[in-house]
Parts: C-alpha cells; sequence; structure tokens
C-alpha cells in the first residue's frame, strides 16, 4: 500500500516537473487555446513600441505606435490602447479598444487636428490594420471558436493545426494551417489557402525572444503572396506585468495618453 | 467660358503643386527608415526639447459656376506652411500649432494661431488644458448640437481639409475624472464662428431679401470684452456597458450673428443658453447616437434632435446615416445625413462622399472627396462642395454660387 502510494507520488511528481513543451498535447482545441494565450495574453498586461515596414513594389511606408493590454480574463476580454508615433499624419491618432471574445468589439479613434473622439463600427475585423498587410484580427487574435480546428501532424518541432471556418462566408480563407512550436507554444507560421489549396496569405515569425519570461515574437512577417506586398513589424521596449492601472483605458488616454506609461526608455 | 477658366484653373493649380511634387520627390529619398533594411535604425529617439512637424501644401478650388457678385474664380488658391511643436513639461506639454499661408484670393499673406497651450495633470485625477485650443464634443457627424466651439464654416465650404471646420479658442478646459467625468471649458471672451461675411464665399442676407457679397463684408458688434463676454461650456460624461451617456450645458452667446441692433444697423449675437443630453453605443451591428439640445436664444427658442447610426457591411466601407431636427414654434428644420467612406489600394485611397439633405428648405450639400497617399509623406485629394435647391435663401440653395472643385497636395515633414 504504502509502496503504491510512494510510487503514484513519484509519478506525478514526474509529471509536475516535466514542461508542457516536453508533454506531447493531443488535443487541438488545447493547443490552440495554448498558442492563443502564449501569444495574446503573456502576463496580466504588457506594454510595447512596435513599427510597421509596409512594403508594396517600389512603394514603402512605416508605422510607429505603442501597445499597450491589458487581460480582464485569460483568454477573455482585454483593453488596448494604440498610439500612433509615426508617420507625421496620423502621429497623435490614438486607437482604443475593448476587446469582447463571443461578441462585437467596442472601439474608439482620436484624431487630434479636431480633437474629435469617434467611435468606429467594428464591423469586418479582417481589413487592413492602418494600411498594414496585417489585419486587426492579427493584431488582437481571432476568436477560437470561429473555426473547427484538426492537429494534422506532430513533428520534432511543430503542432501543424489545420483550421476551417465554421462560417465560411464570413471570411476570405477556405482554410488556414499553423505552426505551433511545441516548446514555446507560439504559433511560428500561418499560411492561409483558397478552395482550390493555394497558400496565398502567409505570417511568419522570424525572431523570439524570452521577455520576463513570456517567449515573444519580436519580429513577426504577413506577406499577400498575391501582390508580392509584404509588412514587417518589430516589437521592441516590450515588458509584462507592468501594473497598468484600468483608469487608462479611457477617453482621458485618448486625448492625453498616459505619457508614463508610454515611454520607451 | 467656364471651359476656360477651368483651364486658367487647372494652370493656376499646377503653380501651386509642381514645385512642391518636385521638392518632396527629392526630400522623400532622404526619409527615416528608407531602406528595407532597418539595421541599427534607433526607433527614433525620445523627444528632449522641441519636437518640430508640420506641412506644406498647395491648395486651389474652382467655382462650378460664376458668382457675378465675386470677382475671383477660385475659392481657394493658396500655398500654406503648418509648423507644430510640442515640448513636454513634467508631466505637462506645451504646445504650438501654426499656419501662415499665400492666399490667391484675399492676395494677402495669411496667418492662424490654431494651438498654443499648456496641458498639466493635477493630482491624478485633474487634468488642466489651458491656451488656445481645439476643442470638439458631441456625436453628431458634422452636426452640432452641444459643440458649441467654434467653427469655421469659410474654410470648410471652400474646399480647405476638413481638420479646418475646428476653429481654435481662447479657452481654460479644466477635467476631472471622478466616478463620472466632468469638463468645463471658459472661454473669456466669446468665441464665435468664422462666419460668412460675404468676402470669399456669397450667401443669402434677409435684409437685403437677396444673395449678397463683399463689400460690404458683414461686420456685426463682437462680444470682446474680457469677462464680461465670457462663455462657459460644461460637460458631465460617464460609460455604461460600453454605452457612452453625456450632459451639457452652454451659457454664452450665439455662434452666428443672428441679432440686430436696429440702432447701430448691425448685426449681434444674441445670448445663448443650452442643455443638452446624448447617448452613443453598439447597437444592431454599428454605432447607433442620440442627441438633444435646447437652444434659448434670440430670436427664436430652438429645440434639436439628431439620431443617428453608422455600420461596415463590408470590410473597408462605411456607411454613416443622420436624421437631424431642429425645431422653432412656426417652423422645423429636416435634414437627413449620409456619408460614405471607402478605403481602397490597402487603404492608400479613400473614396467619400458626404450628402446634406433637407427635404423642409429643399437644399442639397454634397461632399465628394477621393485623397490618395503617395508615401507617408505625400498625399493629394480631390473633391468638391456642391451645393443646390430651389429656395434662394435655403441653407445650402444659398451658397449655390458658391460650389467649387478643389484640388490639394500635401508634404508631410
Amino acid at each position: 500500500m504504502m509502496y503504491r502510494s510512494l510510487l503514484s507520488m513519484m509519478i506525478g511528481l514526474a509529471l509536475l516537473t516535466t514542461t508542457a513543451a516536453n508533454a506531447q498535447l493531443t488535443d487541438a482545441d488545447e493547443i490552440v487555446e495554448r498558442a492563443n494565450n502564449a501569444s495574446y495574453y503573456a502576463g496580466d498586461d504588457g506594454r510595447s513600441a512596435a513599427r510597421m515596414l509596409i512594403v508594396d513594389g517600389d512603394n514603402q511606408q512605416q508605422r510607429q505606435f505603442v501597445l499597450l493590454r491589458k487581460d480582464v480574463e485569460d483568454g477573455g476580454d482585454q483593453r488596448y490602447l494604440v498610439v500612433f508615433s509615426r508617420p507625421a499624419d496620423i502621429r497623435g491618432t490614438v486607437f482604443r479598444v475593448e476587446k469582447k471574445v463571443g461578441q462585437a468589439d467596442d472601439r474608439w479613434l482620436y484624431l487630434p487636428a479636431l480633437d474629435l473622439v469617434r467611435r468606429i463600427s467594428s464591423g469586418d475585423k479582417r481589413t487592413s490594420f492602418v494600411g498594414s498587410n496585417f489585419f486587426y484580427e492579427d493584431i488582437s487574435g481571432r476568436d477560437l471558436a470561429e473555426d473547427q480546428h484538426e492537429l494534422i501532424e506532430t513533428d520534432a518541432d511543430y503542432y501543424i493545426i489545420e483550421s476551417t471556418p465554421r462560417d465560411p462566408s464570413s471570411v476570405e480563407f477556405a482554410a488556414f494551417q499553423t505552426w505551433i512550436d511545441r516548446e514555446t507554444m507560439l504559433p511560428m507560421r500561418t499560411e492561409y489557402r483558397r478552395d482550390n489549396g493555394e497558400v496565398y496569405r502567409r505570417m511568419e515569425v522570424t525572431q523570439v525572444e524570452v521577455i520576463d519570461g513570456y517567449p515573444t515574437g519580436t519580429e513577426v512577417r504577413m506577406s499577400d503572396l498575391d501582390s508580392g506586398g509584404y509588412t514587417i513589424t518589430q516589437f521592441a521596449f516590450s515588458e509584462y506585468d507592468i501594473g497598468l492601472p484600468d483608469d487608462i483605458f479611457s477617453e482621458r488616454s485618448l486625448r492625453n495618453p498616459p505619457r508614463q506609461w508610454l515611454r520607451r526608455d | 467660358m467656364r471651359c476656360y477658366r477651368s483651364m486658367l484653373l487647372s494652370l493656376r493649380a499646377a503653380f501651386f503643386v509642381l514645385p512642391l511634387l518636385a521638392a518632396s520627390i527629392s526630400l522623400a529619398q532622404e526619409a527615416d527608415w528608407g531602406d528595407d533594411d532597418w539595421g541599427d535604425d534607433d526607433w527614433g529617439t525620445e523627444p528632449e526639447g522641441w519636437a518640430w512637424y508640420g506641412f506644406i501644401e498647395g491648395a486651389a478650388a474652382a467655382r462650378t459656376r460664376s458668382e457675378p457678385l465675386l470677382e475671383e474664380d477660385s475659392t481657394l488658391a493658396e500655398t500654406r506652411v503648418q509648423l507644430e511643436g510640442n515640448r513636454a513639461i513634467g508631466r505637462g506639454e506645451i504646445s504650438f500649432k501654426g499656419d501662415l499661408w499665400l492666399d490667391g484670393v484675399t492676395d494677402n499673406v495669411e496667418s492662424d494661431l490654431r494651438e498654443a497651450n499648456f496641458f498639466t495633470p493635477i493630482g491624478d485625477s485633474v487634468d488642466l488644458q489651458i491656451g488656445r485650443q481645439i476643442l470638439t464634443w458631441g456625436t453628431g457627424d458634422l452636426v452640432f448640437l452641444n459643440d458649441l466651439f467654434p467653427k469655421d464654416f469659410i474654410s470648410f465650404f471652400s474646399g480647405r481639409d476638413d481638420e479646418y471646420l475646428k476653429a481654435p479658442a481662447n479657452a481654460a478646459k479644466l477635467s476631472w475624472y471622478g466616478p463620472i467625468a466632468v469638463d468645463v471649458v471658459w472661454m473669456p471672451m466669446a468665441a464665435p464662428d468664422r462666419f460668412l461675411t460675404g468676402e470669399r464665399l456669397s450667401y443669402f442676407s434677409p435684409m437685403a431679401g437677396e444673395r449678397v457679397a463683399a463689400p460690404p463684408r458683414l461686420d456685426p458688434i463682437d462680444r470682446d470684452d474680457f469677462a464680461d463676454d465670457s462663455e462657459f461650456s460644461i460637460r458631465l460624461s460617464k460609460t455604461i456597458n460600453g454605452v457612452e451617456l453625456a450632459g451639457y450645458g452652454f451659457t454664452g452667446f450665439n455662434k452666428q450673428p443672428t441679432g440686430f441692433d436696429q440702432q447701430a444697423q448691425r448685426a449681434t449675437f444674441p445670448r445663448l443658453n443650452v442643455i443638452g443630453a446624448s447617448a452613443r453605443g453598439s447597437a444592431f451591428g454599428g454605432i447607433v447616437n442620440v442627441e438633444t439640445a435646447m437652444h434659448e436664444t434670440e430670436p427664436e427658442d430652438q429645440f434639436r434632435f439628431l439620431t443617428g447610426y453608422e455600420h461596415s457591411p463590408i470590410g473597408d466601407l462605411t456607411l454613416g446615416w443622420q436624421y437631424y431636427l431642429e425645431s422653432e414654434d412656426d417652423d422645423d428644420r429636416h435634414l437627413l445625413t449620409n456619408r460614405i467612406t471607402w478605403q481602397l489600394l490597402q487603404q492608400d485611397l479613400t473614396a467619400s462622399l458626404f450628402t446634406f439633405y433637407s427635404a423642409s428648405d429643399e437644399g442639397w450639400y454634397l461632399r465628394p472627396g477621393l485623397e490618395y497617399r503617395f508615401s507617408d509623406q505625400l498625399t493629394g485629394s480631390v473633391g468638391g462642395n456642391l451645393f443646390g435647391g430651389d429656395e434662394i435663401s435655403g441653407f445650402y440653395s444659398q451658397l449655390e454660387n458658391n460650389s467649387n472643385v478643389f484640388l490639394r497636395v500635401r508634404y508631410q515633414f
């Protein structure tokens, strides 16, 4: 009796010390949930400076902004504040989102030249984020319940998940495949396909750094394979669990962004 | 005749725009982050001291029909520089924004100080902004019920960028963020609209009973006694479950010279008191807003009501609809507006049309526009301000001869 409980204790300990990374997951829903948490819910809150290089043939544009995020609930609702500093024509523009899983987000946009706080309809989340190749949904995460997920392969490094939309008319893709790093649970590559199987859009994480204990994709490339255009987003000056107060996600911050939380140094 | 005029105008526009294009091409190559490889770009440094920004803009707008009352065939012909500076001071900030332009309509060098103010938080829950500033509140889209801050209708109608609809005010704004938010704005001298004077645009004069233009320019008796002619605006607001609720109050003077002093034979700004309320939130797959205001003024009190709905039926296409009512004792004015905004070419091209239509004064006002971002620095816009209707005195139809098409090119730095 004693021997058996000791054995089960040892097995339990062994299981506990085995990191999630080494254990092989087999449930697709669990994998996508963990991947979602790893890429969008690291820490209770976070701050990051981001810049985008938008390349379309010879035409290059840039965006630079600071992103503040606070989770209302892990894997659930979130608050975002995005403060733009470049280019000149959108400097001072502030974007605020109350992300609500399973229903329409609340979004506000502040236009400094008019001192105007606009409420904007959330509408289609698969439209360009500030003229880049990233969609709104790529920045703040796609609702996991929108797709059916299937684990189609597990290799040495990745879980490969095939996702198909529950409502195909709501999206421009027929399906997408995601390569999720088994160790960090970060989605490292996502390929969006048409009905005929052709891949037309690809997201790749090209750099990962561990920040405050959280593996973070610090360089991400989104390619439009039809046009050849792409956007590279770099994140820097990232920090997690910095104790962002709730009240900075407010109209006050739209008109006067919270300076002490925006500094990059 | 019209053909000749438009040719002349495009030549004139080219004169304004070509040097800009040339300048921008050479400047664009030196822009920050110019390389595919960012390499060791420092992300820009946190600005210490003053940070300066601005733009150069060439703008021209041609009348689509002649206005015999005014010599100029253009409502706009200008080269403008805007310079903007900010400097952090403790937790606060000093801001400056000024415009200087060569004006081909007035044949003068003109200037406008748009911002010169100091902003500072006081403690944790109070913000103070004092000085010359742009102020906006309320839920209407180009329709104003409780926003009694000055508007510049001359700029708006004559073809300038939307940002010029808002005129600056000398004011102190104190905001308290408690269980509800309270904003109080004090304008020590009345801040009227930049109303039509007849100089750039003609208008209907009820006194004359016909369309008029300068000279003589409309020259009302100003309310410019410090403190005695001051105005107060207040807003109380709170967001509950994503619904933004607000109550408003205003005491001051009419923004337009609607009064008349028989003795001086001059227009005046009568007293105006306003109370109102608004709500805005998500509903029916879009944004719904409702706003009301009671305007107590001379010659008649007015009740205003607005309701609007904005939605995005497909990606990058946004539709906005508004119904607006101005009700006086014996007269109701009904207005319908529609805004279509369509972003194309990965949002580099924005096509838009704003329509005002009023059945009660049988008039309409169309604002079509196309804006293209050539780069992060260079933007070009074409569009129009087209007025029409049956009544010579109608709100929009009186402006019929000011209908114009515009071209603007802006280089940001």
